[in-house]
């Protein structure tokens, strides 16, 4: 299999005629980047197309696993991991809850959906066959750049080569990624949280607080007196 | 290959930035433990933070330096830009209390919000690559998104909310996409490395033309600039007036900053390609900003089309490729900031029986009832106009004047028709206040210090830069210089 | 069978990217499909630079790609939030049946 960033699947890589083993390879990867984009881009067309959003939501997750065997046929196993976890542990599941919070009718959603269908689609076809245009053409100049070019050391697995520049390299990026994900959380408590006034809460300091000898009275009753 | 050992980069060059995350949090934990009631204080010191934070960038060295890996880079023009946009929150800030006390708004996330946001501007200014920008871009506008949504209880706030969000979000995934196909061609995404990758003949690779259009668009989405506008209106309608005044003093100020830097950075050697989107950008808003502003009844709509219009203006100091055109530029997000500064606090101002009014013709009478703040709007109206000795009339002479050096007369044909278009619908402003009969009471008169005190010294500003023009444009000029390094 | 090289991908991405467009457009009024739809443009986008990063065997884009995933789910929690907040207040998710902002 494709180990960290190695780039073994690059025709220029390969030599001329490839040995049994190694076109048996090449087959299997074609098998598997085949049925893996096959599924990924007709999920992907459910969930612009799916009658209901739950179906919608499922067919993004069953998106994002697809995309991420695809990382990890291109090398990036860590980017895979994450992916499964972040979007489909987190993303998609959040997706999932607000769509069935909220009470929606999806019936009168679609109406007049067809409207569009014409003209977007055009517009569709035409960026398609642009960037088909574009990229089967590809062309990249990185000789000009080459010293500023961090290249995967080949001899540590992918994730550990990450790591190795996530926390030094890209420290000050982290950092405002850490920011953002604090903005989120601020922004998503702003715009959804509400105090109610009558509901009872748990306060745990003022129980820590609380002393017997502030609450608690020991009184001496009296045998046919009563509490007075 | 990446050296294993651990490289500490210099935290001294990111000091403002560092400064105004700690301060943010620090103001967050203070307001989380001091309860909602505390919103003054909270916003009183957001405010001071701001101010101080652009003393110590106002400090900065001169030359410039790239720190932090090649990811940040500071320079003359990153400073004065960082600058306006803290002097420029510090300014929206100082009008909200009453406007927020009034509205039911007191929430200190508020100040938090325009911090952060404010951070975020800092970093897209400072950027030296494509990922600080990107990430420069989402911290500066998750906050926005908040922020218009901002009253949660209205169906126009939310409303806005979430147009802003739906169509940020389409252009940051495009910019996005342009980014990444950059990084495809040059296989990097430091500017300094970009440069010397985006050669003249990769702007015959129509990848790496796609892939600077696209992020171009996605720029232009964030200046509001026409084709790419259609948020602009109803979100300024939507948003709580305080929150439409940040929006509208701000964050086109970071967007342009950072058009500029990638035009003249990364992308200096394609100019023919950038070119032409920028003049069809610049036409287009001209032409929006002039022509639908006409019907607009509201004021919040009206300031908004009148911003689209300034972009047009803006970016017209762009096409023309030259230290003049950069200056220009500068000079004209200066007053433009000004001015609208100005606008926002009249807006902020306009009550009637304690409530607040924001239609046009609600202006009407005010020359009588009030007739420093109708003379106050008459200076501000007839500087966005351009009409001498205002500043507002150098700002647009010096865009002139750059487009003419650099042989784009057409362009500047466009430009003044566009200008006079535009002046139409801000005499119509002035006509209304000094002309037309009320049709209710008169405004009732503000008693917000702040209101007054920033009306005040923007129109001071408008009228007496002709008296000492120099420094301002000295300081603009050596901004325009460091970039051309 | 061809071999599978950087362009495959890049088409998958091409095809994704203008799956997520034409979502948009096609599904105007149902703002969760808009989001979902963002987040595919933003997948297409990941995928672009995971090929291009394996392509010139540098693991910037890689990097990249994980603060794009990161600020991806931020922007997801704040769009939902904001969906919430705006369905509270009208009772549907349809941004066209809105009139009382002129658009």
């Amino acid at each position: 299999m494709v180990t960290a960033g190695k780039r073994n699947w690059l025709p220029i890589s390969k030599p001329t005629r490839p040995t049994g083993k190694e076109r048996q390879q090449t087959m299997i990867e074609s098998l598997f980047f085949y049925v893996l984009s096959g599924v990924l881009v007709l999920s992907a067309l459910m969930v612009i197309s799916a009658q209901n959003p739950v179906h919608a939501v499922l067919f993004l997750i069953l998106a994002f696993f697809n995309a991420a065997g695809l990382f990890v046929l291109l090398g990036a196993e860590f980017l895979a991991m994450i992916l499964v976890i972040v979007y489909v542990g987190a993303v998609a599941v959040l997706f999932l809850f607000v769509v069935m919070m909220l009470d929606i009718n999806f019936a009168e959603l679609r109406r007049g959906m067809g409207r569009y269908l014409p003209l977007s689609g055009l517009v569709g076809t035409v960026m398609l066959v642009e960037f088909f245009w574009i990229f089967s053409k590809w062309t990249s100049d990185t000789a000009a750049v080459a010293p500023h070019m961090r290249h995967a050391p080949l001899e540590v697995s992918n994730t550990h080569a990450l790591g190795q520049v996530l926390y030094t390299h890209y420290a000050y990026i982290f950092q405002l990624s850490g920011l953002i994900l604090l903005v989120a959380m601020i922004g998503a408590i702003t715009l959804t949280l509400r105090h109610r006034p009558n509901v009872r809460r748990q306060e745990v300091s003022r129980q820590v607080d609380r002393h017997p000898k502030d609450v608690l009275r020991v009184e001496k009753i009296n045998s046919g007196e009563g509490v007075s | 290959m990446i050296p294993p050992v651990f490289v500490a980069p210099s935290l001294a060059v990111a000091f403002p930035l560092i400064f105004l995350a700690g301060m943010s949090l620090m103001l967050l934990l203070l307001g989380v433990a001091r309860k909602t009631e505390d919103f003054k204080s909270v916003n009183n010191l957001a405010i001071f933070s701001l101010l101080a934070v652009a003393i110590v960038v106002a400090r900065f060295s001169d030359e410039r330096m790239e720190g932090l890996n090649g990811l940040f880079v500071s320079d003359p023009f990153a400073i004065l830009m960082q600058i306006m946009v803290l002097v420029g929150a510090a300014v929206a800030l100082s009008m909200t209390p009453r406007y927020v006390e009034r509205e039911r708004l007191m929430r200190i996330e508020y100040p938090i919000l325009v911090m952060l946001s404010t951070l975020g501007m800092m970093v897209m200014i400072t950027s030296n690559d494509l990922m600080t920008l990107y990430l420069g871009i989402e911290l500066q506008s998750l906050p926005l998104y908040v922020l218009a949504a901002m009253q949660r209880d209205t169906v126009k706030s939310t409303e806005a909310g979430l147009k802003y969000f739906i169509l940020g979000a389409l252009s940051s995934g495009m910019l996005l996409y342009g980014c990444s196909l950059l990084y495809g061609y040059a296989g990097t995404t430091n500017y300094t490395a970009l440069q010397l990758a985006l050669t003249a003949e990769a702007g015959m690779a129509p990848g790496v033309v796609v892939g600077m259009v696209l992020l171009m668009i996605g720029i232009a989405f964030k200046l509001a600039a026409a084709p790419f506008h259609m948020w602009v209106p109803d979100v300024y309608e939507g948003a709580p007036t305080s929150v439409t005044a940040f929006f509208a003093l701000v964050p086109k100020i970071a967007a342009l900053a950072l058009m500029i830097r990638l035009l003249s950075g990364p992308f200096e050697n394609m100019v023919d390609q950038w070119r032409q989107v920028i003049i069809i950008l610049s036409v287009l808003s001209m032409a929006v900003g002039a022509i639908a502003a006409i019907a607009q009844t509201n004021i919040k709509r009206l300031l908004a089309y009148s911003s689209i219009g300034h972009v047009g203006f803006a970016l017209l100091g762009l096409a023309a490729d030259n230290a003049e055109g950069a200056r220009a530029v500068i000079v004209y997000a200066m007053f433009y900031m000004v001015m609208t500064a100005g606008a926002f606090a009249i807006v902020l101002m306009m009550k009637r029986k304690d409530r607040m009014v924001e239609q046009i013709a609600d202006l009407a009478g005010l020359a009588r009832s009030q007739p420093l703040v109708a003379a106050a709007m008459t200076i501000i109206m007839f500087s966005m106009a351009g009409i001498p000795p205002l500043a507002g009339f150098f700002s647009k002479l010096f865009v002139f004047q750059a487009i003419i050096d650099a042989q784009l007369y057409a362009l500047a044909v466009f430009g003044v028709i566009a200008s006079v278009v535009s002046a139409y619908y801000y005499l119509r402003v002035i006509k209304v206040m000094y002309f037309d009969d009320p049709a209710d009471e008169a405004l009732d008169r503000s008693n917000d210090p702040a209101l007054t005190g920033v009306l005040t010294i923007s129109v001071a500003v408008l009228l007496f830069f002709i008296i000492l023009p120099t420094s301002v444009l000295t300081w603009a000029r050596e901004a325009a210089a460091a970039l051309a390094q | 069978m061809t071999m599978i090289g950087p362009t495959h991908f890049l088409f998958l991405s091409a095809i994704l990217f203008t799956l997520g467009v034409f979502g948009i457009f096609l599904n105007r009024r149902n703002v969760i499909v808009i989001l979902m739809s963002i987040e595919l443009i933003l997948l297409s986008v990941t995928i672009n630079m995971v090929a291009f990063s394996s392509l010139h065997g540098d693991l910037t884009g890689q990097v990249f790609s994980m603060f794009i995933l990161t600020v991806a789910a931020a922007e997801a929690a704040i769009g939902l939030a904001i969906l919430v907040a705006f369905f509270r207040n009208k009772s549907t998710i349809a941004i066209e049946d809105i009139s009382t902002l002129k658009g």
